[in-house]
């Protein structure tokens, strides 16, 4: 009989409070699972999606830099323009690669649809050098590129005439992009002149994009296109990401501590569970100790019956918050302003590690003084008969 | 008759714990328990409470001795003492010959040495009668004859704990019940799985504090016989301490005590 399996025992003998307590433990891990998954899933998809953008620095007409990023990587509307002449400018500073001026609009099909529209040109191509388009670049005015999951959920090919909802404009699709795995898989790309016209917004840029020729030299190419011109923002989207980040770890920091006092409750909750076993089992401990069990041998006990509860209850946190990520996910997804598609939790070995060992500690620190409690316990007191 | 499994209990595979040492003077070999002007008082708020009022005591090896006395007598006091529970407030006691007023670690000394059987049958009622006997096994360091069972597989490996605690089950004649949980056996099933228990490690002294105390008249004799066949059969040392003095014919010497003191 090993000294886990008589743990195990005294644990299932008392189900409902093992529940109970396996619970506790479980809940609060299960929270502190899903937002360690939820930020580093969100860093990496952030990235992902920044990488997805080929260009190294944005210029956005002036305003909050983030909406305008976020506009950037999911589309829509918004109601800050550039002049187009910019681009030619932004073109010519010589740290410039290349650049690609875009318009963007949206609009919504039946069924509430949300289409977004992206006008650009060649030079957008330069920036997605992976693409590869079956079919033709744009070859008329009103020629259309469909990105991949768009033109198969509207069963479109090249070729064929699709009329633009809401705008009421004949297109012909003349391309359609193979699937990339981004943002673009979503989109319906026009030319950037053809889409001016329809929004009204002749002239008229929402972003431009800029691969540098030296990615080494970011930061002077940003601080010479801001010399330039003082009507737009300009800013390299590694400082994007790393103020995201920054936004998102100070949050982390606070919701860790609002969790780990969870946790330490949910501790202070399993010793009291542990505790009140220990004085309810003073009779079967000294029946222990007279059969020859030493302190240390009740001490490992006890301890290991707590260690075994806190890691049942990390065990059920993990599997509960995977189990639920998707519902977590989309609450979360509803609270914050932007968020990265795809999934955010995920099932990573170095978070289970760190939780499972998380309600190893929780176990050891909170065991601790039941099991010195019941490792002091007389068995001459605790065995009274006369 | 039962037969005693495995010879002599001093001589007993897979016994557990350290072996008494010998002092001067030497009674290991014939005393069991020795004492001369043992008291033990305690400490009850502003009260001093003088349990045993300085008895002098020998037990034999292979006795069978009756401890009888009225509640509060002090028996349970002197158990408690003779099984190492405890320690004289002063006074000499020798227990297989060893002075406990110098002895440490008397767990390690009592798991080898000392058998417990109780009014009350502590069994843990979430294992089984065989898990209870092997109970004991696990204390103290890993060891030889200690029978480990693997969680989950239900299949009891064959060591010499596991081997023991069978043959110490059938002893008490419940090898048909070692299966079963304390809930599902009557009042004398388990204080005979408490016997197998108290002798698991093969003690050379066992301690029964009023076995027989929640047993109806029929299960008292079978467990007083088993307790008897025990001592002559292994000339195992047996004190049995008890308040019911209609009892005495079936020791081989009775020591009765009244408010601490031998009568």
């Amino acid at each position: 009989m090993s000294w886990f399996y008589l743990a195990f025992k005294n644990l299932v003998r008392r189900p409902t409070r093992t529940i109970l307590t396996v619970m506790g433990v479980g809940i609060a891990i299960a929270v502190l699972y899903s937002l360690f998954e939820f930020q580093r899933g969100y860093q990496e998809r952030l990235k992902g999606e920044l990488g997805a953008l080929g260009a190294h620095v944005m210029v956005v007409p002036k305003g909050c830099p983030y909406e305008a990023a976020t506009i950037a990587l999911h589309g829509g509307k918004w109601p800050r323009y550039m002049d187009e002449g910019l681009l030619d400018k932004v073109k010519a500073d010589p740290g410039v690669a290349e650049a690609a001026g875009l318009i963007m609009d949206a609009v919504f099909a039946e069924g509430g649809r949300n289409i977004i529209l992206l006008g650009t040109d060649e030079d957008y191509m330069k920036l997605r050098p992976a693409w590869r388009i079956s079919g033709s670049w744009f070859n008329s005015d009103s020629s259309v590129i469909l990105g991949a999951t768009f033109a198969q959920e509207m069963g479109l090919k090249p070729g064929d005439e699709w009329t633009l909802p809401d705008k009421n404009v004949r297109l012909v699709v003349s391309g359609v992009v193979s699937r990339t795995n981004t943002q673009d898989d979503g989109f319906v790309f026009l030319p950037r002149k053809t889409l001016q016209r329809i929004s009204g917004l002749e002239g008229k840029l929402v972003v431009i994009l800029v691969k540098a020729k030296h990615v080494d030299k970011t930061a002077e190419l940003v601080a010479s296109l801001r010399s330039s011109e003082v009507d737009m923002n300009v800013f390299p989207l590694s400082e994007l990401l790393g103020t995201i980040g920054q936004l998102m770890a100070s949050t982390k920091i606070f919701v860790s501590a609002v969790i780990l006092i969870a946790v330490v409750l949910g501790g202070v909750g399993v010793l009291n569970t542990v505790l009140m076993a220990v004085f309810e089992r003073t009779r079967e401990i000294g029946m222990m100790k007279a059969m020859g069990g030493s302190r240390s041998d009740v001490f490992k006990l006890v301890w290991a019956e707590t260690i075994l509860a806190t890691v049942a209850g990390g065990v059920t946190g993990v599997v509960v918050a995977v189990g639920s990520s998707r519902l977590v996910e989309a609450l979360i997804r509803g609270m914050i302003p932007y968020a990265p598609k795809g999934s955010l939790i995920g099932l990573s070995p170095a978070t289970v590690a760190l939780c499972i060992g998380l309600s190893i500690l929780l176990g050891l620190a909170a065991g601790f003084y039941p099991a010195f409690r019941a490792a002091s316990i007389r068995p001459v007191e605790a065995i009274k008969t006369e | 008759m039962v037969k005693w499994p495995s010879g002599q209990v001093k001589e007993a595979e897979g016994s557990v714990g350290p072996r008494w040492d010998a002092g001067p003077p030497d009674r290991s070999t014939t005393s069991a328990v020795f004492a001369r002007g043992l008291t033990r008082e305690y400490r009850r708020g502003a009260e001093t409470i003088r349990a045993l009022k300085g008895i002098d005591l020998e037990v034999k090896q292979g006795e069978f001795v009756g401890v009888l006395g009225h509640s509060g007598a002090g028996k349970t006091t002197l158990l408690n003492l003779a099984g190492l529970m405890d320690r004289p407030t002063s006074g000499t006691l020798e227990v297989l010959g060893n002075d406990l007023s110098r002895r440490r670690g008397l767990d390690a000394l009592r798991r080898g040495n000392v058998g417990f059987v109780f009014q009350e049958f502590y069994l843990m009622p979430q294992l089984t009668a065989l898990e209870n006997v092997l109970m004991p096994k696990m204390w103290g360091r890993a060891r030889k004859g200690s029978g480990d069972w693997v969680l989950g597989t239900g299949q009891e490996p064959q060591k010499p704990g596991t081997v023991r605690a069978k043959e110490l089950l059938k002893l008490v004649g419940l090898e048909k019940r070692m299966n079963h949980r304390p809930t599902e056996l009557s009042g004398g099933e388990m204080q005979r799985v408490a016997i197998a228990r108290s002798l698991v490690n093969d003690p050379r002294l066992l301690l029964a504090d009023e076995p027989t105390g929640n047993l109806d008249t029929k299960t008292r004799d079978t467990v007083l016989s088993l307790l008897l066949e025990l001592n002559q059969d292994s000339g195992l040392t047996v004190l049995v301490a008890t308040h019911d003095l209609s009892l005495e014919s079936w020791f081989s010497r009775v020591v009765k005590l009244e408010d601490g003191v031998v009568q």
